[in-house]
C-alpha cells in the first residue's frame, strides 16, 4: 500500500532547525501554488515562513536548478557575497542532478544541506489540467494506494495513479535520493525498471522519417529557452545562445537554427542529464525533448556503462577514458 | 448591420469562401494550439479556449528581414512589408484588443511601417468565450470582456448550431459581404441567447485585480522587498513574454554570411539576461528581480501612462505556462496590499 509520506510537521520541524543555524542562508523547498493543484518553490531565509513548507505529489519542480541558476551582479564596493550553506528539498531523481552537478564540480558537498524526500511518484501537471479544467484551488493532493486523491473547491475526487503520473515515474530506478543529510520519511523501495520503451518507436525509425518527425516538432519552437534554463544541469557561466559577439547561434526563430538550438541542446546534455524529465514538462510547444534526452542516455549506458549522477565520486563522462571504450558506433 | 447567423454546417464552405483572402485560424498540433494559414477548413480548430501562442505573431513575426545587402553593392533590397489581405478567423476578444493596444505602440512616434502596414491589411473575425473561460482568464479586471470587440471586425458567438455573426467594422462588413450567399438575418431569439451566453461568461470569470491606482503606487514601490520574494523562483526564460499577446519588445540583428546578409527584426524579452545588456558589460537590470518589477511595471505602469492602457489584457497564458508557478494576479496583489 503506497501511502502519503511526507509528515508536514516533521518536515516544518526539521525545516526550522536547519533555516536556524548560523551557517545556512537559504532553505529551497516547496509551497502552495496559486491555482488549480499546482506547487512552487518557497524560499524561506526566516524561520517565521516556515510554515508555508509542505510536499504532495505535486511536488514537481526539480528545485537543484536553484543550486546553479543563481545570480552574480557586481557587488557594491566593500561587500562581499553571502556564502553560507543553502537546504533543498530533493525527491529520488531531483537527487541525481545534485549528484552530477557535485561531480562536475559545480560546488562542495560542504556547500549544501540536503532534504531527502523519498517519493513514489509526482504527477503530470498537463494531464491534470486536462482532467480538472475547471479546478480553480489552490487544491489539494494525496497519494492513496493506487489512486491520486485531489481536493479542490470543496470537492474531492480519486483518480487511478497510472491515469496522472508522470511519466518518468512509472519507470523510476531511484525513489529513494541518491545523497541527503536528513530523510524526510523510510526509504522508498525500487518499484520500477526501465526498459526504454517509450523511445523503441524512435530507434526504429530511418532517417527520413525521423527527420520529418523533428521537423514537425522543431518548427514549433519559440525558443523561449525554458528548457535550458529549467535544466539543472544547464549553468555555464555564459550560455553559447545569449553570447551576442561573436554570436555562435541566430536569434532567429526558423527550422535551421531551430534544429540547430535543439541539437546542441541535446549533445551538451548526453552524458549528464539525469533524467529529470523537466525540460519537456515547462515546454509551452509541447515538443517531446525527453525522447532525445533518453536515446542519448540509453546509448551512454550501453556504450560506456555510465549513468550520469548515480556516484558522487565518478568523473564526468567526457573527461575519462578507456582503451576498452566501444569504438564500432563511430563511423 | 444588423446581426447575422451562419449554420455551422456551412462553416466549411464559408472558410472556403475567404480563402481568397490570406486565411489564418487555430489548429491544433499534440497539445498545441497554433493560428497558421489553412488551406482545408477541416484543419480548423474551433473548440478551444485560446491558442498557445498568441495571432500577435501574424503581424508581428517572431523573425522578420527588414532588408537584405551584398558586399559591394550600396543598394540594399527593401523587403515589402506586406502579405496580403489577410483573415484571423476565430480569435478571442482578448487577443483582438492585445492588438488594438499594441498598435497604439507602433504607431506612436515613429510610425512602424512593417507592423502597421499588415495590422491594416489584416481583418479579425473574432469568437466570444461563451463556455466558461479558463480558470485564470480576468479579462474584465483590466477593461475587456470574454464578448469584447475592441479591435476586432467581426464577432461570432457560438450558439450551438449556428454563430451569431456581429459586424463591428467595415473591414468587418467586408468579409461578411464575401459570406453573403451563407448569411441569414438573424431572429431576435437568437440575439437573446447571446445576451445571455455574455452575462454568463462574465460571471464565469472568478480571477480579479483592483487596478485602481496601480499606476503611480508601482513607481513607489521601486525598491520594495516584496520583488525579491516574488522573483525568487524565476528561470529567466522566455515564456511569460514570449506568449503574451502585448509583449512587443524587439532587437534587431545583422546576420551574415560570407558576402551577403540581412538585417531583420527578432523578438526579444525582458527575461532575458541579455536583454539591453550594453556594451561595456553593464547591465541596467542585472537579476531576475528588476527583471519581473520591469515586466509588470511596463504593463501595469509606464504603458498606460504613455498611451491610458493596461498593456495587459487578462489572457492568463503567462500564468497557466509559467515553469514555477509565478502568477501575475499573485504579484499584484502584493502590489495592491504593500
Amino acid at each position: 500500500m503506497v501511502e502519503q509520506l511526507i509528515d508536514t510537521d516533521k518536515l516544518k520541524k526539521i525545516a526550522e532547525e536547519v533555516i536556524s543555524r548560523e551557517d545556512v542562508r537559504l532553505l529551497i523547498g516547496y509551497r502552495k501554488g496559486t491555482f488549480g493543484f499546482r506547487m512552487r518553490p518557497a524560499f524561506v531565509e526566516e524561520v517565521s515562513e516556515v510554515g508555508e513548507l509542505e510536499f504532495t505529489p505535486a511536488c514537481v519542480n526539480n528545485l537543484a536548478t536553484y543550486l546553479t541558476n543563481y545570480e552574480r551582479p557586481p557587488l557594491p564596493r566593500g561587500t562581499t557575497n553571502d556564502t553560507r550553506k543553502v537546504a533543498v528539498m530533493v525527491k529520488g531523481c531531483d537527487s541525481r542532478a545534485l549528484l552530477q552537478q557535485m561531480v562536475e564540480l559545480a560546488y562542495k558537498r560542504d556547500d549544501v544541506i540536503i532534504l531527502g524526500i523519498p517519493c513514489n511518484g509526482v504527477i503530470d501537471p498537463a494531464k491534470v489540467d486536462k482532467r480538472f479544467p475547471e479546478a480553480k484551488g489552490p487544491g489539494d493532493v494525496k497519494r492513496e494506494g493506487d489512486n491520486f486523491t485531489f481536493s479542490a473547491d470543496g470537492k474531492t475526487e480519486t483518480v487511478p495513479a497510472a491515469e496522472v503520473i508522470a511519466d518518468k515515474c512509472t519507470r523510476c530506478r531511484y525513489p529513494t535520493p541518491l545523497v541527503y543529510d536528513e530523510l524526510l520519511a523510510p526509504e522508498v523501495e525500487r518499484f520500477a525498471d526501465d526498459t526504454y520503451e517509450d523511445i523503441a518507436g524512435l530507434e526504429k525509425r530511418g532517417s527520413d522519417e525521423k527527420w520529418a518527425y523533428w521537423e514537425e516538432k522543431f518548427s514549433r519552437c519559440v525558443r523561449c529557452y525554458g528548457c535550458r534554463n529549467v535544466c539543472p544541469m544547464c549553468y555555464c557561466d555564459e550560455c553559447v545562445l545569449d553570447r551576442l559577439s561573436p554570436q555562435w547561434m541566430r536569434r532567429s526563430v526558423d527550422i535551421s537554427e531551430n534544429t540547430a538550438y535543439h541539437i546542441s541542446r541535446a549533445y551538451h546534455l548526453a552524458g549528464r542529464c539525469i533524467q529529470c524529465g523537466e525540460c519537456q514538462r515547462v515546454c509551452p510547444m509541447d515538443i517531446p525533448i525527453m525522447e532525445m534526452n533518453r536515446k542519448f542516455y540509453k546509448d551512454v549506458a550501453e556504450f560506456y556503462e555510465y549513468e550520469p549522477g548515480t556516484d558522487a565520486e565518478e568523473k564526468p563522462l567526457l573527461s575519462i577514458f578507456s582503451v576498452d571504450d566501444k569504438e564500432d558506433f563511430i563511423l | 448591420m444588423a446581426e447575422k447567423i451562419l449554420i455551422k454546417e456551412r462553416l466549411g464552405d464559408a472558410l472556403g469562401e475567404l480563402s481568397k483572402f490570406r486565411l489564418l485560424a487555430p489548429t491544433k498540433s499534440d497539445e498545441v494550439v497554433l493560428f497558421k494559414q489553412i488551406d482545408d477548413p477541416a484543419e480548423a480548430y474551433l473548440d478551444y479556449l485560446n491558442s498557445t501562442v498568441p495571432p500577435k505573431r501574424v503581424v508581428f513575426p517572431q523573425t522578420e528581414t527588414l532588408f537584405k545587402f551584398r558586399a559591394g553593392e550600396p543598394d540594399l533590397e527593401e523587403k515589402d512589408p506586406s502579405e496580403g489581405e489577410t483573415v484571423i478567423w476565430g480569435l478571442r476578444p482578448c487577443d483582438a484588443r492585445a492588438m488594438a493596444i499594441v498598435e497604439k505602440l507602433f504607431n506612436w512616434d515613429y510610425e512602424d511601417p512593417y507592423y502597421l502596414k499588415r495590422r491594416e491589411e489584416t481583418t479579425l473575425v473574432g469568437l466570444a468565450c461563451s463556455s466558461i473561460p479558463s480558470v485564470n482568464c480576468f479579462c474584465t479586471s483590466v477593461g475587456g470582456h470574454p464578448f469584447g470587440t475592441e479591435g476586432l471586425d467581426v464577432l461570432l458567438t457560438d450558439l450551438g448550431d449556428k454563430y451569431l455573426v456581429e459586424v463591428v467594422s467595415d473591414k468587418g462588413a467586408k468579409v461578411a459581404e464575401a459570406l453573403s450567399g451563407l448569411l441569414a438575418d438573424a431572429a431576435g431569439a437568437d440575439k437573446e441567447a447571446a445576451a445571455k451566453l455574455s452575462t454568463e461568461a462574465e460571471k464565469g470569470i472568478s480571477r480579479t485585480i483592483g487596478t485602481e491606482g496601480l499606476q503611480e503606487k508601482l513607481l513607489n514601490l521601486w525598491e520594495n522587498p516584496l520583488w525579491k520574494k516574488v522573483s525568487a523562483a524565476c528561470l529567466g526564460c522566455g515564456v511569460c513574454t514570449y506568449l503574451c499577446p502585448t509583449c512587443h519588445c524587439f532587437d534587431i540583428q545583422d546576420e551574415v554570411e560570407e558576402d551577403e546578409g540581412r538585417r531583420a527584426r527578432m523578438w526579444d524579452s525582458c527575461m532575458f539576461c541579455e536583454y539591453t545588456l550594453h556594451g561595456s558589460g553593464h547591465n541596467p537590470r542585472p537579476t531576475r528581480r528588476e527583471r519581473t518589477r520591469n515586466r509588470i511595471n511596463h504593463k501595469y505602469s509606464y504603458f498606460p501612462s504613455k498611451f491610458g492602457d493596461i498593456a495587459c489584457v487578462g489572457c492568463a497564458r503567462c500564468i497557466n505556462l509559467c515553469p514555477v508557478n509565478i502568477d501575475i494576479l499573485d504579484i499584484l496583489q502584493q502590489v495592491v496590499e504593500a
